[in-house]
């Protein structure tokens, strides 16, 4: 394959016989699909026919690289994960970075498909082209934390010698929401792909930091426009700086920030609780991920309040949020620790924290009491006690079984009104922790409409010129909202495909080179739309196979509630829902009353193969 | 002449210390005096011309517009900058300033 960036190979491990098998990559299938979510979009339709369940042995489970990771790009460690997932019962994907993409490919591999299922737990050993699956029956029950330094010891490896991603405690008791966590507190996180795994009785993924190379056409292009890409991420908003939680003020200034479970926008202690807060007064370390010189990922040792000294991983604004004004707590200490915790367990923190302040909003309201929970007094902010929850959850004990639900099945088991007070969207996942009625509207439709049970299409709106579109002129616009979010779709699919952080590699153009200098093609930014157009459709195919319906586009009735208070207060996004919808579909080539993609569509985008399957 | 409260979350205090009340690092206050009739477009480039770090973050005086990457309160309500450049203020009226944000 003459193509710079790949391997050319994917491992595929079959649990269930326990033999593992090296498959070719074409030079047309790379084209096509370029790697990421592309490949895991591909392989899972191919792979996973209808009626075959996100727990049965017969879904896949997709690790994939992409062409830039571990190409010296800054940030060129992430990879992507595919499956069905548990949360919708739909196509999941979800990407974590770190040192994995690239240590991957210096393994030998491209990506890795799981498919069957274990007799009894084990793990994937992967080094420079040789693969085992081995016993993992000595870390069952192990936290994330442990997990890693158990495996680092019984290899007798130093840290970065190897990459290690797994399940902890969720993932094997089949939380709902479990995440894939590795590399000392990195996620995929969305649509419970931690689930699957442990479906799987795999416990964990190590590969090393190899000794097999890929060819780089344009080693001199890249560096400079690697370089340039660089630059443009030290200005570009606050994460140089001050990490992803430096946005953490602005977005209440707009009523984005999630407050109580969505039932006010006030928060006046969220000053003390951003990333600036943070980032000048706690004690910072860096922990860049691979060859990473934004390295917006930080640890940090508390230094005031009840959790001072405490030690973990800096808190990403979604965890700020979600550990925050969603529950209520507004000490900055705190959320370290429930950051930590839930990491640890190994569960997504948004879908964590919607069900958490869905239970206090009921506790607050009295429709739960604390013989409910177990004896638990979930109270605002009482964040011992989310503690205990949590690890209730993760054991699937008492109440924490209900809870391992997600809060779409728990609100509804439970009924009457509170059902009407969860927040997630008809699919059945929770949206990131913003509280999107605010100014990003543009992404609570998306995270309506994605394929993948995570936002798909928007930069919330904010920073289209970068791709050549007209800026958003009224967050709150039924129609210009819709509009720009079709037109946006594709560049975040395709930039899914790479193997490289969103943060580092914030300007599409400049990736897009960057692209083209490993791998030697002459891609332009309309190809880059095309391929994530493509992708897209690709996953809507298979969830239109696997039962999505028109239906299941729509926020649950809190999610699309209208604000009571703050800068958003009075503004109804349902008003118009339906037209944006058919807005929507009618621009992405989709039929206007089903939103599956017309034939016309699919064919420009060289999947005539799937019109039959419509 | 009417006067209306000006308040910037963009990290300036120290910048403007001195002509801005420093609420915090990241907020900083203005009371500023302006004739009546005028709109939110026409105080915004009275306050760049007079200081450039505004000119620098929020509003560009060439294209007379508020920079891509800022919001702005309309008496702490979200409003698109299309009002926001037509919107007349009135005595005792607030604007507030935010850096747009992407992501988290």
């Amino acid at each position: 394959m003459d193509i710079g960036g790949y391997l050319g190979k994917m491992l595929r491990v079959d649990l269930s016989s326990g033999k593992t098998f090296v498959e070719e990559l074409n030079e047309s299938f790379v084209e096509t699909w370029v790697g990421g979510v592309g490949f895991g979009a591909r392989y899972l339709y191919d792979e996973v026919p209808a009626g075959v369940e996100w727990s049965d042995p017969k879904n896949r489970l997709i690790w994939t690289s992409g062409p830039l990771a571990g190409s010296g790009v800054s940030g060129a460690g992430t990879f992507n994960v595919t499956s069905k997932g548990p949360m919708t019962n739909l196509a999941g994907a979800s990407q974590a970075n770190g040192f994995f993409g690239a240590y991957l490919k210096f393994s030998g591999y491209d990506g890795i498909i799981f498919q069957g299922k274990a007799s009894d737990w084990v793990y994937l050993w992967v080094k420079d082209g040789r693969a085992e699956i081995r016993d993992a029956r000595h870390l069952v029950g192990t936290d994330i934390w442990e997990m890693e330094d158990r495996l680092r010891k019984d290899l007798g490896v130093k840290e970065k010698e190897v990459s290690v991603y797994g399940i902890g405690p969720a993932g094997e008791n089949g939380v709902l929401y479990s995440a894939i966590v590795g590399d000392r507190g990195h996620l995929a996180a969305h649509n419970g792909l931690g689930a699957v795994m442990g479906s799987k009785k795999l416990k964990a993924v190590v590969v090393y930091r190899g000794q097999r190379a890929f060819e780089i056409k344009d080693p001199n292009r890249l560096k400079e426009k690697n370089e340039a890409m660089f630059e443009h991420a030290k200005t570009f908003g606050p994460f140089y700086q001050w990490g992803t939680g430096g946005g953490f003020s602005a977005l209440y200034g707009i009523g984005c920030l999630p407050v109580k479970n969505c039932t006010t926008n006030i928060f006046p202690e969220h000053e003390r609780m951003n990333g600036q807060y943070m980032r000048t007064h706690f004690e910072v370390r860096p922990m860049p991920c691979y060859m990473c010189r934004v390295a917006h990922v930080k640890e940090v040792t508390v230094t005031e309040g009840p959790y001072k000294g405490f030690v973990g991983e800096e808190p990403e604004y979604e965890q700020l949020a979600a550990w925050g004004p969603q529950i209520g707590n507004t000490d900055l200490g705190a959320v370290v620790m429930l950051t930590r915790e839930v990491d640890r367990l190994g569960m997504d923190c948004n879908e964590s924290s919607w069900t958490i302040g869905w239970v206090m909003e009921c506790c607050d309201k009295g429709v739960l009491s604390k013989k409910d929970l177990d004896g638990l007094d979930l109270k605002w902010g009482n964040v011992e006690e989310v503690r205990s929850l949590l690890n209730k959850i993760a054991q699937r004990e008492g109440i924490g079984d209900l809870l391992s639900q997600g809060v779409m099945r728990a609100s509804q088991k439970i009924g009457g009104e509170a059902a009407q007070w969860a927040v997630y969207t008809q699919k059945g996942a929770s949206p990131r922790s913003h509280d999107h009625r605010g100014g990003r509207w543009a992404e609570l439709f998306d995270t309506c409409v994605t394929n993948t049970s995570t936002l798909e299409s928007t930069w919330a709106g904010v920073h289209t010129q970068l791709v050549d579109l007209p800026t958003v002129s009224d967050p709150f616009s039924h129609e210009e909202m819709s509009t720009t979010n079709a037109k946006f779709n594709g560049i975040r699919q395709f930039d899914d495909c790479l193997g490289t952080c969103r943060i580092a590699s914030t300007h599409p153009k400049l990736q897009l080179e960057c692209l083209n200098a490993v791998t030697g093609w002459n891609l332009s930014l309309e190809d880059a739309f095309t391929i994530g157009r493509r992708v897209i459709n690709q996953l809507r195919v298979f969830n239109f196979r696997h039962g999505l319906t028109k239906d299941m586009e729509r926020p649950s009735k809190r999610y699309g509630s209208v604000p009571v208070d703050g800068p958003a207060a009075g503004k109804n996004i349902m008003e118009k829902w339906d037209w944006m919808l058919e807005n929507y579909y009618t621009l992405m080539g989709w039929d206007p009353k089903t939103g599956k993609p017309l034939p016309d569509t699919l064919t420009k985008l060289g999947l005539q193969d799937l019109i039959k399957d419509l | 002449m009417i006067c209306v409260t000006v308040e910037l979350w963009m990290w300036l205090s120290k910048e403007l210390s001195g002509d801005f009340e420093a609420l915090s690092e990241m907020r900083s206050k203005r009371k500023e005096e302006i004739e009546e009739g005028k709109t939110v477009q026409q105080l915004l480039d009275q306050l760049a011309r007079r200081y450039s770090p505004v000119a620098r973050d929020v509003f560009d005086l060439q294209e007379k517009r508020v920079y891509p990457h800022v919001v702005v309160n309309y008496n702490d309500r979200v409003i698109s900058p299309h009002i926001v450049h037509d919107q007349v203020v009135r005595g005792g009226d607030k604007i507030t300033i935010l850096p747009m944000y992407m992501g988290g």
